[in-house]
């Protein structure tokens, strides 16, 4: 049906075809629904969003994207802006103001999104009738114009009468694995024969299953949540938090290199426990994360820790334990870790030498200590090196830096969405290897009686499909041999 | 084992630059041999091709002149490039002991087997020797590519010790963009042609027919390449998607050709602007691939020093 000839049966009201139009969906007959209709089933649409997306995925390439952390907290962006000015220049404030340093949360890549989903959905709700339709009700007689006209089509004079005809072709038919559907005219013997039937669905079932994996992703978004920075100190227990009363140990963690310093494993002993009591356990390594009640622990990062103890001038105890130096500083020779100590209002950042790196204030087996009131945006009340082992006086606390350890760095993740991402990626290449490979073929025959003998009018549609010309050549081939036999020809 | 493989992939990489010669000979030739006189002209338009028989399209051979001739040695000279490159492959296999996708002179060599590989399979099917006249000229970059960097089989990092979907990601990728190089071919030879054809050339529709048929394949090679990447970065790196560079390179790519496939459905989009898409999508391809080397993110597998 022609897009004018749509459009006029939605203005004209007619109430048959309209549901046949709407597949079911609800569709008032009023010219905005019908219009916007027309523009999201147009395949011209489709297109132009497909290449507009793709417009933005070449820009997310070449144009760098602020880290995930970043584009969300704006006095980090801010600073992430400046720190890519020199690159960008002048066009840095327009690449901003279009959003292209984010382009995947951008208002174009959201709105193409949405466009396209809707699209996708009009589309197949469109689609899925006709397809029902031929693959459950095929048409299965032709008028002898078909087979006049027909892009190939072929008419086989033959020496039986047209039930031995009917017998050779069905034989025929069922030997190229089509299945066949006759009926009688009269005198005349239509065939319909086809193969991979429900071929066409794949297609369907493809376009369907991009709509799943984004209900999927969002889905994940919503109700699942990602902790990309969970750092345990060896020895040491750490809540995994949001809300899912584990708590993960780390009893070790190893990094080892090849000889030509590139890495070759890291693995980390861990033990989930939940309300004390161990629930799992194994060593998770960059390809083993370790998969507990819906949580998935992977191992991410590493680095130093260093194990502290601060204690009232009381003798109360109101820190010990490991403290992940997990921060690198702005030139990256320091390493930096965080003790917040809400019954002081005090927070202690104990800073340590990078790896590699030399400072002459703080030589090996020490710590620079440097503390804050917690919210202040001053500068520190108290700095001072401390040494291993020896507790010293500082900021009114007993502080003693015990020993240096590893943490290792993980990252927690739950994600609800998972399975219906999955699902949506097997139905997407699953739909696509079953409508690209195996092409539905439709072939229609008449038998007509003529003299007590009987000619065959064979005929099919095929778009684009020379593949399927070669067949119905090697078909009709087959028909000539059986109905005429070889001296006819 | 691994000087065996060296070995034969300078066998292989002489094997398909003659293979390449040949083509491009051969093509010149027909050319010159077309061009100088018109009698000459209308000789070969019947003498080889395809021609239309009801319901499709019969290919007659061409009367075994010297441009054809020129055409099988280059045929015959790519099935020898593809048995050496296949040797290569399979010995650096058994000597690294993983698939020989790790770095970028394997995958290197692995593209341009799947390049050759792939328009031979085209071209045996099609019974046309003219797709390896641009596919063996872009195999031949990629493994002159490959002579320029470190050939050395280092260790795998961390990230890619995953040997199931090291190897399957990678080969199915392969596959895609071994089609999409054939497509590529059909789209230039198409593209550089009047529309009513010329000789020595296979008909522009029987080419656009044959993009169509290669995207048709490398299409859900590529969509199941990007799943299987998905699959592997949700084990590895705890995250289906991240937008790294390479993923969105990729997604480019797919949306490109998938772009095609609905433009073949679409009046207007229909012939040249189909083979323009194709070869935007080529060149998304190869951006896609040699994006390792310039965008860094996840896939340079700078493995665990980020704080």
């Amino acid at each position: 049906m022609s897009q004018a000839a749509r459009v006029a049966i939605v203005s004209g009201a007619a109430r048959a075809r309209l549901h046949d139009l709407g597949d079911g969906l609800a569709i008032r007959p009023g010219h905005r629904t019908a219009a916007a209709w027309r523009v999201f089933t147009s395949m011209h649409t489709a297109l132009a969003m497909i290449l507009c997306l793709a417009v933005l995925a070449v820009i997310g390439t070449l144009v760098i994207q602020a880290p995930t952390g970043v584009a969300t907290d704006r006095r980090a962006y801010a600073a992430w802006l400046e720190a890519i000015r020199p690159r960008y220049g002048r066009w840095t404030a327009l690449l901003d103001d279009l959003q292209l340093f984010s382009v995947f949360s951008s208002i174009w890549f959201r709105s193409l999104v949405v466009g396209l989903t809707t699209s996708t959905m009009a589309c197949s709700a469109n689609r899925f009738r006709r397809l029902w339709r031929a693959a459950v009700h095929p048409r299965t007689r032709m008028t002898a114009a078909f087979y006049d006209r027909a892009p190939s089509s072929a008419s086989v004079r033959t020496l039986v009468d047209p039930d031995a005809a009917l017998r050779d072709l069905r034989r025929i038919f069922n030997g190229h694995r089509f299945r066949v559907v006759v009926e009688r005219e009269g005198d005349d013997v239509h065939i319909y024969a086809e193969r991979f039937r429900w071929a066409p669905f794949g297609s369907l079932l493809a376009h369907l299953s991009l709509v799943l994996i984004l209900v999927g992703g969002l889905v994940g978004s919503t109700w699942g949540f990602r902790n990309p920075q969970l750092a345990v100190p060896v020895g040491s227990r750490v809540d995994v938090g949001n809300g899912t009363g584990l708590t993960v140990e780390a009893r070790s963690f190893t990094d080892s290199y090849y000889a030509d310093g590139r890495p070759s494993d890291f693995a980390s002993d861990l033990v989930v426990y939940r309300d004390g009591v161990p629930v799992a356990g194994q060593i998770v390594r960059v390809n083993q994360p370790l998969r507990y009640d819906g949580i998935t622990i992977y191992q991410s990062y590493f680095g130093p820790t260093a194990v502290m103890q601060v204690a009232e001038p009381s003798g109360r105890v109101v820190f010990e334990g490991g403290v992940p130096l997990e921060w690198v500083s702005t030139d990256g020779r320091h390493v930096i870790g965080r003790i917040a100590l809400p019954d002081t209002g005090l927070t202690v950042y104990v800073i340590g030498v990078a790896s590699g790196e030399v400072d002459p204030n703080v030589r090996p087996g020490q710590m620079q200590l440097a503390t804050y009131l917690t919210g202040s945006e001053g500068g520190p009340i108290a700095t001072q090196v401390v040494s291993q082992g020896r507790a010293v006086k500082f900021a009114g606390l007993d502080v003693t830096f015990i020993r240096e350890r590893q943490f290792t760095g993980l990252i927690a993740v739950r994600d609800p969405g998972l399975p219906l991402v999955w699902g949506g990626a097997a139905f997407l290449v699953g739909g696509l290897f079953l409508v690209l490979f195996f092409r539905n073929r439709r072939t229609w025959a008449r038998i007509r009686r003529i003299a007590g003998r009987s000619e065959v009018l064979v005929g099919a549609t095929s778009r684009h499909d020379s593949a399927f010309g070669a067949d119905f050549e090697r078909l009709v081939d087959e028909i000539k041999l059986a109905l005429t036999g070889p001296s006819a020809t | 084992m691994f000087k065996m493989s060296e070995y034969s992939f300078t066998a292989g990489l002489l094997c398909v630059g003659l293979a390449s010669a040949s083509y491009l000979l051969g093509f010149v030739w027909a050319r010159l041999a077309h061009g100088t006189s018109v009698p000459a002209l209308a000789g070969a338009g019947v003498a080889g091709g395809t021609v239309t028989v009801p319901g499709g399209t019969v290919t007659v051979p061409g009367s075994g002149s010297s441009p054809s001739g020129l055409a099988v040695y280059g045929s015959l000279l790519g099935w020898l490039g593809l048995a050496f490159l296949t040797a290569s492959l399979l010995s650096r296999t058994i000597a690294v002991g993983h698939g020989p996708f790790a770095n970028m002179y394997e995958f290197s060599v692995a593209f341009a087997w799947g390049v050759v590989a792939i328009d031979l399979a085209f071209e045996r099917h099609y019974r046309q020797r003219v797709f390896g006249l641009v596919a063996m000229p872009v195999a031949l970059g990629l493994l002159l590519y490959a002579t320029t960097i470190p050939a050395t089989a280092e260790p795998l990092v961390p990230a890619l010790q995953n040997n199931l979907l090291l190897t399957v990601h990678v080969a199915v990728a392969i596959v895609a963009y071994g089609t999409f190089a054939v497509a590529f071919a059909a789209a230039i030879l198409y593209l550089i042609q009047p529309a009513g054809g010329r000789p020595g050339l296979p008909r522009p529709d029987l080419l656009d027919e044959i993009s169509y048929r290669a995207v048709v394949i490398g299409f859900p090679f590529l969509t199941l390449a990007i799943v299987l990447g998905a699959v592997w970065a949700e084990v590895a790196w705890a995250s289906y998607w991240s937008w790294d560079p390479k993923e969105t390179a990729s997604l480019a790519t797919w949306l490109i050709y998938a772009a095609y496939l609905h433009a073949r459905a679409v009046r207007g989009w229909r012939g040249s602007p189909a083979a323009r898409l194709l070869v935007l999508g080529f060149a998304a391809t190869l951006f896609t691939y040699f994006g390792n080397l310039f965008f860094g993110g996840l896939h340079s597998y700078s493995g665990l020093d980020q704080p």
